[in-house]
């Protein structure tokens, strides 16, 4: 392992550990509902930009994978008492399995027709949800979940930590890609296809690789919703808020790297979460945008990118 | 003699003599703070139609307040947006209670949105007036639960048993479904198909449609193939305005008595202004009605204070659906409150589910899972609108009450395109 690899793992090692410490020393529960929300939207991020950023394909149907995500945990818990880890598991194939059918579907068609066609699979899902009684249709469906572990303080803390141990490894199977001969070649299918193709990189094979990872870790962020809002339906599921956010926020940090989307999330679910409870008001959902806004006309390519440019010209 | 130094002990003397019993009696003095009631409200997203709901609050809280407040303390409201949006609530609530420190909660609006604070209040063991969410404590049942709306009992099944009662009075035997694929038209839609087959009629149409349906000549068109003697509708402002172009346009058989049910929309003072006319004859559900056998003082000098604050800030200028049952939702806290004489939350639902509250709607008593005891949807038959304009429909005659029978204010007009031709 190399020296970056060591300084990475033992990073993720504290950041685990101050995870399970926070409970005895943030005794407010609020900051371990907030911090749900804004570590399920790195783990959306980080998904969405295996595909969407190293690869370059926009996917407008991290909702899709989401919400399929969410269902598959709700239905396994409520229909067999299946617990949350092996409802998480389940949610990953599932995931995974929808990300290999987009991609055998849609990978023939580039750009603007690829994100529409991804967009359709929200559409679909959300319908094929609506018409299936056994997953409450549009009534939704309510799922009491078990209570947490003793070693838990309590539900908001469990989940809290659930999600942390998700988005440590999201994160670090999004580090992983990037360097290793995955990343290589998605990099070089995102700079030029026909080029990758002629160079005899497995460009469809690579691509199917992504769209499966992508899948399975946005399916692996929605496997704790039902459990986190005791209640899931399509309409909130498969809402389109998700598939903005998951593009955003790597657009904001940088789609490059895997640090660009733990950046952007951390960053915009934060200031989301905040003027959920200060602003809370119709200004909030405006001054996000201005933000965003904001971050595209002035660091295109995220701050990651923006960092970068600075340090280039600081250097001439 | 006294120095400048001696003055100076004497002062810190005096000054610390005057403020000990404030320090001492901190408790007594904090009895004075507000008392904090928190809610969630959905000012953006798809519900924010329902946001002219916070009038209703502040117009409760100014009433109280003008009256000396509760428990001797002044009322303070915390509202936050939950932009529509069910993964926000967990998170919302948990701010109200642990950060913002309210000492009561509202829920937020709707089934959807309240499903995921159940679990929340059930673990702290919190006293909560719900918002509108249909059979919304049925799984839970947590006892410090109330409903601020008149759904009834069995709410899920029953709420819209006024339209079957009228079907089943004027001898329909044949019934027509059609359901937008959102939880309240299909929640409507399951109860009434249970409620028309204990009725004994037979179910010849039912069928859902996609939210963003906007033509609805095709289904019209089998719904009259079907032939049948009435036809119970669950859909939402875009969709109702969308069926009763269609019903101008394709028409209904001659057959069909009864037309309308839990259609979402003619209860808006917009909706009702622009289809005017051609909402003629429709049987819908409402929560209030300015007819005769619904008015009062109090909810007459509500609405005094109501239209201005909506027609300034650009919200439903008629608010006879939601505002009222927000206003509703502070006089049960309050009353909850005063009757146990603390803000002990156990206290307070002991005490709500042991009374009767006047309420500005009327009298409200609870079950054991916090639903109206008495189911007081009405089903209004609208009856002689002639133009668009939005004045008539605060008058009596407009939206004729013809179920519940305690509250009947005129006769059902039918067959539905007798009524339709006024």
């Amino acid at each position: 392992m190399t020296r970056g690899g060591w300084t990475f793992g033992l990073a993720m090692l504290v950041i685990v550990l101050a995870g399970f410490l926070a409970p005895h020393v943030l005794k407010n529960p609020f900051y371990f509902f907030a911090g749900y929300v804004i570590l399920q939207y790195v783990v959306i991020a980080t998904g969405w930009n295996i595909l969407g950023g190293y690869a370059g394909y926009i996917n407008f149907g991290a909702a899709g994978f989401f919400g399929a995500g969410a269902y598959a945990s709700a239905f396994l818990f409520n229909a067999f008492g299946i617990p949350l880890w092996g409802s998480l598991i389940a949610a990953c194939v599932i995931g995974a399995g929808l990300g290999l059918l987009m991609g055998y579907l849609t990978l023939r068609i580039q750009g603007v027709y690829f994100a529409i066609a991804t967009l359709g699979l929200v559409i679909i899902l959300e319908t094929i949800i609506h018409n299936i009684p056994a997953l409450g249709g549009a009534r939704g469906m309510v799922v009491y979940g078990p209570p947490p572990p003793g070693w838990a303080a309590g539900p908001p803390q469990y989940m809290f930590v659930l999600m942390l141990l998700i988005a440590v490894a999201s994160v670090s199977l999004a580090r992983w890609m990037q360097l290793s001969w995955v990343g290589r070649g998605l990099r070089a299918v995102r700079a030029s296809e026909d080029a990758a193709e002629c160079s005899g990189v497995p460009t469809l094979r690579l691509k199917l690789l992504a769209c499966a990872v992508s899948g399975a870790v946005l399916a692996a962020a929605g496997a704790p919703y039902p459990f986190y809002t005791s209640f899931v339906e399509p309409v909130t599921a498969f809402s389109l808020i998700i598939g903005l956010n998951a593009i955003a926020m790597p657009l904001i940090g940088g789609t490059r790297s895997w640090q660009g989307p733990v950046i952007g999330a951390l960053l915009l679910a934060t200031t989301q979460q905040i003027a959920t409870i200060t602003i809370s008001s119709e200004l909030n959902i405006l001054f996000v945008g201005v933000v965003l806004i904001a971050f595209v006309a002035l660091a295109p390519n995220g701050l990651i990118g923006l960092v970068r440019r600075k340090g280039t010209e600081a250097r001439l | 003699m006294i120095t400048r130094r001696n003055f100076n002990r004497l002062a810190a003397a005096a000054a610390s003599g005057l403020a000990m019993p404030a320090v001492l009696t901190g408790r007594a003095f904090g009895q004075d703070k507000p008392i904090r009631f928190g809610a969630s409200i959905s000012l953006t997203g798809a519900l924010a139609g329902t946001k002219n709901g916070q009038i209703g609050y502040e117009l409760w809280r100014d009433d109280v307040n003008a009256a000396g407040g509760l428990l001797g303390r002044p009322v303070e409201l915390v509202l936050l947006d939950d932009q529509s949006t069910a993964s926000n609530i967990p998170a919302i609530y948990s701010a109200l209670v642990d950060v913002e420190k309210c000492d009561v909660l509202f829920g937020p609006y709707g089934a959807s949105l309240t499903a995921p604070v159940m679990p929340f209040i059930k673990q702290r063991d919190l006293f909560m007036i719900g918002m509108f969410p249909l059979a919304g404590n049925d799984q839970a049942k947590h006892d410090k639960f109330f409903h601020s709306a008149a759904w009834g009992p069995n709410s899920g099944t029953d709420w819209a048993r006024g339209f079957f009662d009228l079907a089943k009075s004027v001898g329909v035997k044949k019934l027509a479904i059609l359901a937008n694929d959102l939880e309240f038209s299909k929640n409507a839609a399951v109860g009434g198909a249970k409620v028309a087959e204990e009725y004994g009629m037979e179910i010849v149409f039912n069928q859902s449609y996609p939210p963003n349906t906007s033509d609805f000549s095709t289904i019209l068109r089998n719904i009259s193939a079907a032939n049948p003697d009435a036809v119970f509708i669950g859909s939402y402002p875009a969709d109702s305005t969308a069926i009763i172009h269609s019903v101008r346009e394709i028409g209904v058989p001659d057959s069909v008595k009864l037309f309308g049910g839990a259609m979402i929309g003619p209860q808006y003072g917009s909706l009702l202004s622009s289809l005017g006319p051609e909402l003629n004859g429709l049987v819908n559900c409402h929560l209030f009605s300015p007819e005769p056998t619904m008015q009062s003082a109090e909810i007459k000098s509500f609405f005094d204070r109501y239209v201005p604050r909506a027609e300034k800030e650009g919200v439903d200028p008629l608010g006879f659906y939601i505002p009222p049952f927000y206003y509703v939702a502070g006089q049960l806290a309050a009353a909850a409150i005063t009757g146990a004489g603390s803000l002990d939350q156990a206290a307070m639902a002991q005490w709500l589910h042991a009374n009767k509250v006047d309420t500005i709607v009327g009298p409200a008593t609870f079950n054991e899972i916090g639903d109206w005891t008495t189911r007081r949807v009405l089903m209004v038959q609208i009856q002689n609108v002639e133009g668009n304009d939005l004045a008539q429909f605060r008058e009596a005659g407009r939206q004729v009450i013809i179920d519940p029978p305690e509250l009947k204010s005129g006769d059902l007009i039918h067959p539905y395109n007798k009524a339709r031709a006024g």
